[in-house]
């Protein structure tokens, strides 16, 4: 029999959190004084324990035995080797990955839900909100907070609300009161609902009510919580990256390639950042994130300051950007799917520690549908784009007849999300590719504004 | 704004909520009840979604919503804090 899981005891769980501010120099993001955004402006909505790790540049965090004493729920999370894909591509790399699917909710997002409740507990607040879309953050923080007795309240956009009833079902199950957005409960949905009843909601919607209840509990006994892209997000989910690397160690093994979904950042950034660290004290070592072909921001946009909005009223960040003032023309408008990335990760772009690769859409859906019929999950959406870049190395070994070590992170898996497979299978999903001529064209925009500084790892 | 029913109802998977969503949704599902900023990313492929647009949409609606699409998202952390601001002077009212 092969050796296909490799599994730490729990004994063996990482007790610290990796914080790569304390390895590279990050462009602040500037208040429309032209001020960094202040800790005071965020402790209405977070709990300053929280807030202080968002600022931190400590290398090493602590992880509270509290933390580890739930996150041994599901963790350490298994590192697989891919044998059953390697052996359907016929390739001599070697591949390994993170399977973030076994925990209870199906994703990476409780990595960070677990610490968020905690902190959140420890500073005294009894509530917590947030926002959710499909429900995949509102399933992962309901259950976070049942284990440390705090109220979790989502609110859900109507729309999903209506049409996707097992995520609130297991909200429900993990004691989170999840509501529809817009609602009665707050000024901003009582005010949506005055002006259409039957209004079938927005993200920014549920954003601004989950929001406002924190900020409008006197008591000051409620908080806001978010999933991702923040910089205590992205240190939570360093635990794959640092399980992974004892893994690969187990295994006899050490990475030539990471590969990882950028959609967010939240998950790549788990898996990559603590090889970053290794990266940038010398280990021969390449790190993809990958991102759908039609939204290229990182693949080919310019690292520039620029605004978030025309009216230049927010403030200037440094991010790979197609522009605030870009007209997209007619027919490659779908170029723009997203105008920033996290900022970390555009930072470690611009030095170069990590390289951005694209995938076409059918070809994600393609490498889906061979993943879940060799390695037997079906991954998430999100995740079938670091699969793809995945085959494309593994095929890539096997012209050059190298033995490749490849590492990816499986980050959740897709049984709540089967339309999306429904769409490619009945043959709905098409194309998209933004020349660069396009892309010059975006760089037009930036002619007036600062440059930020190419900065470099401590 | 008038639009024609054939392409209302048309559907695609939302890529920010996960769920499948009509056309007719992302009309009416940015802000102050006007099309949603990602609307000519996710409709391109399937229509002319932009000169469509242009052509229902008051010139004022139109401009801001080209505007807004080649501007999303803001720096989270920068949303939060004008949300938290905004409800703050709500509360005050």
């Amino acid at each position: 029999m092969e050796l296909r899981k490799y599994i730490l005891r729990e004994d063996e769980i990482p007790r610290q959190w990796y914080n790569i501010l304390a390895d590279i120099n990050m462009n602040p993001p500037l208040g429309p004084d032209g001020n960094p955004v202040s800790p005071d402006q965020l402790s209405p909505v977070f709990p300053m324990n929280l807030i202080e790790q968002e600022v931190s540049t400590e290398r090493w965090i602590d992880i509270p035995d509290e933390v580890l004493n739930v996150l041994n729920i599901w963790r350490p999370a298994p590192l697989v080797r891919a044998l059953s894909l390697e052996k359907a591509l016929d390739t001599p790399a070697r591949i390994y990955f993170k399977n973030e699917s076994v925990s209870p909710p199906g994703s990476h997002k409780p990595n960070t839900a677990v610490p968020q409740a905690y902190y959140n507990k420890a500073f005294g607040i009894k509530r917590m909100t947030t926002e959710t879309g499909a429900g995949q953050w509102g399933s992962a923080l309901s259950f976070a907070c049942a284990q440390y007795g705090v109220e979790c309240k989502i609110y859900m956009v109507r729309v999903s609300f209506d049409q996707k009833p097992y995520r609130k079902f297991m909200m429900a199950a993990w004691g989170g009161n999840c509501i529809p957005s817009p609602s009665n409960e707050t000024k901003a949905g009582r005010a949506a609902l005055e002006k259409d009843p039957d209004t079938p909601g927005s993200l920014g919607m549920a954003i601004s009510e989950a929001i406002e209840e924190a900020v409008a509990d006197e008591t000051g006994q409620t908080r806001y919580s978010l999933g991702s892209v923040l910089n205590h997000v992205l240190l939570h989910q360093s635990i794959i990256g640092l399980e992974a690397k004892k893994q690969m160690e187990l295994a006899g093994d050490y990475p030539d390639v990471i590969i990882g979904c950028a959609g967010g950042g939240s998950n790549f950034a788990g898996l990559a950042f603590p090889f970053v660290y290794d990266k940038i004290h010398g280990k021969d070592i390449a790190i993809y994130p990958v991102e759908p072909a039609g939204c290229p921001t990182l693949t080919k946009a310019p690292f520039v300051y620029d605004h978030g909005d025309t009216a230049r009223y927010t403030p200037l960040l440094a991010m790979h950007s197609l522009g605030h003032a870009f007209v997209p023309p007619a027919f490659h408008s779908g170029g723009l799917r997203y105008h920033g990335m996290a900022p970390t990760v555009s930072q470690l772009v611009d030095e170069g520690l990590l390289e951005p690769k694209a995938v076409k859409q059918s070809q994600v859906f393609e490498a889906g549908i061979l993943l879940a019929r060799t390695e037997g999950i079906i991954p998430a959406p999100e995740t079938t784009h670091a699969l793809a870049t995945v085959i494309d190395e593994a095929k890539k070994a096997k012209e050059e007849g190298k033995e490749k070590v490849i590492l990816f992170n499986w980050s959740g898996h897709g049984l709540l999300d089967l339309t999306a497979y429904d769409s490619y299978l009945s043959g709905q999903i098409k194309d998209i590719v933004l020349s660069m001529d396009e892309v010059a064209e975006c760089e037009k925009i930036y002619a007036d504004f600062p440059k930020p500084q190419h900065l470099k790892h401590k | 704004m008038n639009s024609d029913k054939d392409f209302d109802n048309l559907e695609r998977r939302c890529p920010r909520l996960g769920s499948k969503i009509t056309f007719r949704y992302c009309l009416i599902s940015g802000e102050d009840d006007n099309p949603c900023w990602k609307i000519f990313d996710c409709w391109w492929e399937q229509f002319d979604v932009a000169s469509y647009l242009k052509a229902h949409l008051p010139a004022e609606v139109f401009e801001k919503l080209v505007e807004t699409a080649a501007v999303q998202p803001k720096n989270k952390l920068t949303s939060i804090v004008e949300i938290a601001e905004q409800a703050k002077q709500q509360k005050k009212k």
